[in-house]
């Protein structure tokens, strides 16, 4: 009775996260027939990466100085030019990991923070921080950010270490010039022998 | 010789200034010419309301105005009476002619106007779809931004653009004469798209 009502649990629970990761291919567990250890599963469906909810306290305390650049990208599921460029910054988060933050912040609908965001995350493979901006006063936010932006997505922002805009790029990022100014950043500064 | 140079200098830098910032509150919006589904051209002057007119940045393919679309055309539809027009502009370099008629058609009650090459949009610096710049019977720019607090409309507690035309009908002054929100990015020449 109690395998059964567990084989029954852990197939509606991967039933419900295969409908939420359509078409993602990452790795999901489920129980064994006996109900003991877990096994993988084959073409099992995506983990969903966590979104978490921030309002513009959150969003200054993203952005506050850490000693450590800090790369920002501002998105969305429903904005095309934001889901277009969105595998080049997964892949400067995986060559730059370790000495350049990188964190994205949707501007989705606070409905989609457990559905949409996380489904394309997943999608995209990203490992980076994950935010989803709710705030009443979108103005606030968006002159947070840069004083002339008029919130059109996307936005990317990257930060040196005392938290100084080095770079800004509102709409598609441009990868090379983006890449040469974090290199710009991390580049030790010569040393006299 | 020397103060003529200074006072060419200066004025060279004021107009590279307003140029950069685009049309101020209190700035008169130039008549322009942009050509209408048909191919016709239109000025400003050809389809100003006699109290008012608003210029909506708008794009067939944007969610975000997509989310907006009934609420344009209930704001077309209140205010003609009162002598305000609504007039859509599409500034997307990667929507074609034909798209945005088609869409025009099909979806408002407002003209659509095609601005080629996205020069109006340079010209006043808009940005973002939807993005409404409301001017009064002169031309007067009175107030620039986001048609509402709410991109999907079900939590409206700022009707900006709607205020505006109160406040403008009324003799009154705009209280809230610039908005920012977060929306799509127009696509102009060059950017990359």
């Amino acid at each position: 009775m109690l395998v059964r009502f567990l084989m029954t649990a852990t197939l509606l629970a991967v039933v419900y996260d295969g409908a939420l990761a359509q078409k993602a291919s990452a790795t999901a567990t489920i129980a064994s027939a006996d109900g003991t250890a877990p096994v993988a599963a084959k073409a099992a469906p995506a983990i969903l990466s966590k979104v978490t909810q921030i309002d513009i306290v959150g969003l200054k305390k993203l952005i506050k100085p850490t000693g450590r650049p800090l790369l920002i990208n501002f998105w969305a599921t429903w904005c095309p030019p934001c889901t277009e460029e969105f595998p080049d910054l997964v892949k400067i988060d995986t060559d730059y990991r370790g000495k350049l933050d990188v964190i994205t912040v949707s501007l989705d609908d606070l409905a989609d923070i457990d559905s949409y965001v996380p489904k394309f995350l997943a999608e995209m493979k990203a490992e980076m921080p994950a935010y989803l901006l709710h705030t009443k006063d979108e103005g606030a936010a968006i002159r947070l950010i840069a004083k002339d932006w008029s919130g059109n997505l996307p936005m990317t922002v990257l930060y040196d270490g005392s938290g100084s805009v080095a770079y800004m790029r509102n709409g598609k990022i441009r990868v090379q010039p983006l890449r040469d100014n974090i290199d710009k950043l991390l580049s030790p500064p010569a040393t006299t022998k | 010789m020397k103060r003529v140079v200074l006072l060419f200098a200066a004025i060279l830098a004021i107009g590279v200034a307003a140029n950069a910032q685009g049309l101020a509150i209190g700035g008169k919006m130039e008549n322009f010419s942009l050509t209408d589904a048909n191919g016709k051209a239109q000025t400003l002057n050809d389809v100003k309301g006699t109290n008012g007119t608003v210029i909506i940045f708008v794009s067939s393919q944007c969610p975000v105005v997509r989310a907006y679309n009934e609420r344009m055309n209930q704001i077309a539809t209140d205010y003609k009476a009162k002598g305000i027009n609504v007039i859509g502009v599409n500034a997307n370099v990667t929507e074609s002619p034909m798209e945005i008629k088609m869409h025009g058609e099909a979806t408002y009650k407002f003209p659509v106007l095609i601005d080629k090459n996205s020069v109006l949009a340079e010209k006043i610096n808009a940005n973002n779809t939807p993005e409404a710049f409301f001017v009064d019977s002169k031309n007067v720019l009175l107030y620039h931004g986001a048609i509402d607090n709410d991109r999907s409309g079900r939590n409206v507690t700022e009707p900006y653009l709607r205020n505006a035309f109160e406040a403008a009908l009324a003799g009154k002054k705009v209280e809230k004469a610039s908005t920012v929100a977060f929306g799509c990015t127009i696509k102009k020449p060059g950017d990359g798209n």
